[in-house]
């Protein structure tokens, strides 16, 4: 079971070896199994800025989060270039190769494979050749066949933090402008710049998981622990919790309802590194509240099978850290992302009511049964029958019962939202089960068709416009064909505005149209085109478009929601302002010396806005 | 001592009030009556007039002597605030003529109207429910006014400067002469500081240009509820005084208003943080003039608390650094007239005879104080009731500047403790990062200008250079910190790029548009 205890090492333990490129490859070679492999997404990119039709070669930096693959990216340039894997080995963070190219020249490459460990300590005066290197980097990049190439990889914000430590020079500070640009604005590369720039925080972390966990659930190491398994009660046998968990994993609905997390976090900007996603596989699979570093090790299994314990090994709550300590969990960015989702203490009553009177009730006995009795792992097991029954018939002196049996609630909730398939999570409402009620259709309705590159739903679209009227007009209007553009007079931020400026339309019409597309990011964003030529855009993230559901078919704002979705529309709405008076403008209409209309907006009963037009002589 | 306080400028001939010490110190004068905005207000008052007459922001016949005249606008303020029973009319089914009508004949019994003439009306709205055309207006224009102490009486109401049209003075009950109620002053001491502040040109180019002075929609519609010729006021207001020529702060806040002014903002967006930057400006300005008085030669400090759901060090140290600047002001009052008592002149005089009358004389002339005194003949006495009532006076108004304009433009607040604290809210952290990131600026460094600039604290870095290492807690500071990024981020203002970085962003600025 060495690949236990290999895999052991990826998650939340207090001396993870697995945690950089570096130790993953010994630990492994330690354990004689082969390290979790699979090709990243950018690698072929970036390695293809290094083969011969490459020309001219370029300065390529690799930024991101740490845990992103940035060292193990670089490794497999410097296999590539034909390095030296000796030289690698050693803890240098700075390496040079040369390179021979067709027609007999030769390029220096430079490798500052960790630019933290490179550069001096904070507080520190910089060497004198360190100097004259980075010195050399900033003008090999604006030359436009350098002698010199550099590799470098560091940490996003090490990078910044490094330039503006250095000693300002004219050079320094363009590139330290450049970086900051390249960051801030998510671009790749700038015209002129021989650099190529992969902020590898920015690639989708979904796309990272389906390679991450496909390459987890096929390794080979699995197959030796079904053959090294000697009995039921044995670690990996039968009635193994990790090897109930493993099977879980592998179970397309289990791993799709992981991603859909992981792709709603990516489209609310939380990016997961893979270490991350590795991290999460190892705690889903090993998770134990009680064993060491609350991750089971193959000894301690048959002693969690033998005292019943094995339920509390749930997969299900894994996923959430919920077998780690709170101030654990928090630290883990994963955990914290997920818990923001709050499975487990969202419901409805509709699951709740399956989850208490499942078994007794004859309409809730199916869906009891399918999800809860079947489930003889992480189920309805005698105790929690027991346990709810107490809870049920709640007698005044039994304080314990209601508390653990609302601690199981949580783990059952949380293994519904695994367990409802695809085809009843409509009937069940599977997404009322987090705090983002709207996320199935923001996933199903509206990324899923953008990314086929196909409309969304015209319902869907109403909803978004009417949510966007109520807020720009602070009534309870029900408009969805023409967005209302309106201002209080003095301020576009006002919560009631009455003074209508126009009314731009849904549906094409001279030039008007509002539509919801992707944006050049892959993020989704709802375009107001006011003419051919202007545009204003809008990111629909996952936040924004729960709020403006909940606006459009609740009526009043969500006093969940803080006050920053409401000022992200209002503050569209500015943007919508300046750009129709961008559009008035070019139109050339102009005033009429004489007379001065404004447009005021009351509502109808039905929720109709009507407009009052109201003449001033001047 | 600081150099500017060296030159301290000679006051305007005899002049109210009767004990210039407030007024020698910091300017004629504070008003803690007068909030942000109703300093802005007199302030655009100024401005508009010095710019009618091709002066603005220059103090052409020297410092001190700016003098003008503001309008009235009586019709309009009685149009909008001294007009109850128009919605009531106006709901009526009743011939457009006879609402008028009825309209007109009820403004007789409306207390204080004057001159209930208001004809010209009715060429103003032309349509076939004219009446009700007028009433949506008045409603409109209503709705946008200042709300600023709903209890004020009718002629201390504002209605929101959409341009010159909107400007007028502040009246007394009876509408007839000026009030320095609401209008104390302080908004010619921001015209003052302005005057002689490093970008005043700047300053007065972008407010020109801005589109109050474009005669606006709204502005006309105010226009059109006035008669064609808007009286101005009979009063000619004069002996503004701000004692200084040059000081840091005066350009601080230029610097501020220019970066805010130039920002790509709709309509009148900006004057809210034009309001709020320029009173927490006034209060800086307060507060370092009094440090310097005190001969304190450590920095202004302003430990900002990002609130917490629980108790924290951070908040401890931001109630105390509230609680020491709150008594700055009174102290530098004080020390200030502890610089009589010890000034060569005041201590010859006592030891000669007829110290009584001698110092009394030092008295009127220096702080204009003493020709009603009639208590003991004695300096020690007379000296001393002076520091009296000095303080007295103090803690009436000007004392409490730092708290109400501290709370009105969002610094300071009670928010989730009993204790007053700097708490600063989303505005107020809006309002400087739009006054101070042209484009975009790393966080750290952002937080360091912060402390550089103002003096506000929120991270650990600014933290442990200023606090002594038994009170300074690391870790306090630094959840602090993350708790301000979260509020930026939560606001859209930081993006973060990874653990180690993030930038604070400003949406308005114009390279980003």
């Amino acid at each position: 079971m060495k690949f236990l205890r290999f895999i052991r090492q990826y998650g939340p333990v207090a001396k993870n070896d697995n945690m950089y490129d570096e130790t993953i490859r010994r630990s492994a070679k330690r354990n004689g199994v082969e390290p979790i492999k699979f090709e990243h997404p950018a690698e072929h990119e970036i390695l293809g800025c290094f083969s011969d039709d490459a020309s001219p070669l370029v300065s390529v930096i690799l930024t991101g989060t740490a845990g992103d693959g940035k060292t193990h990216l670089l490794r497999e340039v410097w296999q590539k270039l034909g390095g030296d894997i000796e030289l690698w080995s050693s803890d240098n963070p700075y390496l040079q190769h040369s390179l021979d190219l067709k027609g007999g020249t030769s390029k220096t490459v430079h490798f500052i494979r960790d630019l933290s460990g490179w550069a001096p300590q904070q507080g520190l005066e910089w060497e004198h050749d360190k100097l004259e290197l980075i010195q050399k980097f900033c003008e090999s990049i604006y030359e436009e066949n350098p002698a010199d190439i550099f590799l470098i990889a560091a940490n996003d914000g090490q990078l910044v933090e490094s330039w503006q430590r250095l000693p300002s020079s004219h050079m320094v500070n363009r590139t330290r402008d450049l970086f900051e640009e390249l960051l801030v604005e998510d671009k790749q590369s700038i015209k002129g710049v021989c650099l190529k720039f992969f902020n590898l925080s920015r690639l989708g972390s979904a796309e990272l998981f389906t390679r991450v966990c496909k390459a987890f659930i096929e390794h080979e190491g699995w197959a030796t622990c079904y053959q090294e398994s000697t009995g039921d009660d044995d670690t990996f046998g039968v009635n193994c919790p990790v090897r109930h968990n493993y099977e879980l994993l592998k179970d397309e609905l289990v791993c799709s309802r992981i991603r859909c997390l992981i792709e709603l976090c990516d489209h609310c900007d939380l990016h997961l590194p893979i270490r991350q996603l590795l991290l999460l596989l190892s705690n889903a699979v090993l998770g134990h509240p009680d064993c060491p570093d609350n991750m089971m090790r193959p000894k301690d299994i048959p002693e969690i099978i033998r005292n019943k314990k094995s339920c509390r090994a749930s997969l299900y709550n894994n996923v959430f850290g919920a077998n780690l300590s709170e101030n654990r969990r928090r630290a883990i960015s994963i955990f914290d992302y997920f818990d923001r989702f709050q499975i487990g203490y969202e419901t409805s009553n509709r699951i709740d009511n399956i989850l208490i009177y499942g078994d007794s009730e004859k309409c809730l006995n199916d869906s009891f049964k399918e999800f809860i009795a079947n489930d003889t792992f992480y189920g309805a097991d005698e105790s929690y029958c027991s346990i709810r029954n107490r809870y049920i018939e709640g007698s005044e002196e039994d304080t314990d019962a209601p508390k653990e049996f609302l601690d199981l609630l949580i783990s059952q909730r949380r293994g519904l939202f695994f367990k409802i398939p695809h085809d009843k999570s409509h009937e069940l409402k599977l997404w009322d089960l987090t705090v983002f009620r709207y996320a199935g259709d923001y996933l199903h309705d509206v990324l899923e068709p953008l990314c086929e590159e196909k409309t969304i739903r015209r319902a869907i679209r109403s909803r978004l416009v009417t949510g966007l009227n109520r807020i720009f007009t602070g009534m309870l209007v029900n408009s969805d064909r023409e967005l209302l553009l309106a201002t209080s007079g003095n301020f576009s931020q006002a919560k009631i505005s009455r003074v209508l400026k126009d009314r731009l339309s849904v549906e094409p019409r001279h030039g008007e149209r509002i539509t919801v597309t992707l944006n050049e990011k892959g993020r989704a964003q709802v375009e107001v085109h006011l003419s051919k030529e202007i545009t204003a855009s809008w990111e629909l993230n996952l936040i924004r478009f729960e709020f403006l559901s909940r606006v459009a078919t609740e009526g009043a704002l969500p006093a969940s929601f803080s006050k920053e979705c409401y000022e992200d529309v209002l503050a569209f709405k500015s943007r919508l302002l300046a750009a129709h008076q961008k559009r008035t403008k070019l139109d050339g209409v102009e005033d009429d010396p004489s007379h001065l209309g404004l447009n005021l907006i009351s509502i109808s009963k039905q929720g109709v806005p009507e407009d009052r037009f109201v003449e001033v002589t001047i | 001592m600081s150099e500017y306080l060296q030159t301290r400028l000679p006051s305007a001939a005899k002049v109210a009030p009767s004990m210039w010490v407030d007024e020698a110190i910091w300017g004629h004068r504070y008003h803690d009556e007068q909030n942000p905005w109703l300093t802005f207000l007199e302030f655009l008052n100024v401005f508009a007039h010095e710019k009618e007459k091709g002066r603005a922001l220059d103090e052409v016949n020297g410092f001190n002597t700016l003098s003008y005249t503001p309008y009235r606008r009586l019709h309009l303020r009685n149009l909008l605030f001294n007009n109850p029973k128009i919605g009531i009319i106006s709901e009526k089914e009743t011939a457009d003529e006879s609402l008028w009508k009825e309209w007109q004949e009820q403004l007789q019994n409306v207390q204080g109207a004057i001159d209930p003439n208001f004809e010209y009306l009715r060429s103003r709205f032309n349509g076939p429910e004219a009446f009700k055309d007028f009433a949506e207006i008045i409603s409109l224009l209503k709705s946008t006014a200042l709300e600023l102490n709903t209890n004020k009486r009718w002629s201390s109401k504002f209605v929101f400067p959409y341009g010159v049209d909107c400007l007028y003075e502040d009246l007394n009950k009876d509408a007839k002469t000026n009030d320095r109620n609401f209008f104390g002053r302080t908004g010619e001491m921001l015209y003052l500081i302005l005057c002689r502040s490093a970008q005043k040109e700047r300053v007065r180019e972008l407010l020109t240009s801005h589109l109050f002075f474009q005669d606006s929609g709204f502005n006309k519609l105010a226009r059109a509820l006035q008669p064609e010729d808007g009286e101005t006021s009979k009063s000619q207001l004069k002996d503004s005084f701000l004692p200084y020529i040059s000081h840091p702060i005066y350009d601080a806040l230029s610097e501020d208003w220019v970066a805010l002014l130039e920002l790509e903002v709709p309509g009148y967006d900006i004057f809210p943080h034009l309001v709020n930057i320029a009173a927490f400006h006034l209060m800086q300005y307060q507060l370092r003039v009094a440090k310097d008085i005190l001969n304190r030669t450590e920095p202004l400090r302003i430990v900002c608390e990002i609130v917490a759901p629980k108790k924290t060090l951070v908040r401890e140290l931001s109630c105390d650094d509230y609680q020491q600047n709150n008594l700055l002001s009174t102290e530098a009052v004080t020390a200030y007239i502890e610089a009589i008592e010890d000034s060569d002149e005041w201590q010859q005089a006592i030891q000669q005879p007829g110290a009584f009358v001698n110092c009394k004389e030092i008295l009127e002339n220096k702080v204009r104080w003493g020709s009603d005194y009639e208590g003991a003949t004695t300096p020690e006495d007379l000296i001393k009731t002076l520091r009296d009532d000095c303080r007295k006076r103090h803690k009436q108004h000007v004392a409490n500047v730092h708290r109400t304009y501290g709370k009105d433009i969002g610094l300071i607040s009670k928010r989730g403790t009993i204790r007053l604290r700097y708490a600063p809210n989303d505005d107020f952290l809006k309002c400087l990062i739009f006054a101070n990131v042209s484009k975009r600026m790393e966080l750290h460094r952002f937080q360091y200008l912060l402390w550089e600039k103002y003096g506000l604290i929120f991270g650990d870095k600014e933290a442990e250079q200023v606090l002594s290492s038994d009170v300074f807690d690391k870790k306090s500071f630094q959840s602090n910190a993350r708790r301000l990024e979260q509020r930026l981020t939560s606001l859209g203002l930081v993006k973060r790029l990874s653990d180690g970085c993030a930038y604070v962003l400003n949406p308005h600025s114009k390279s980003i548009s």
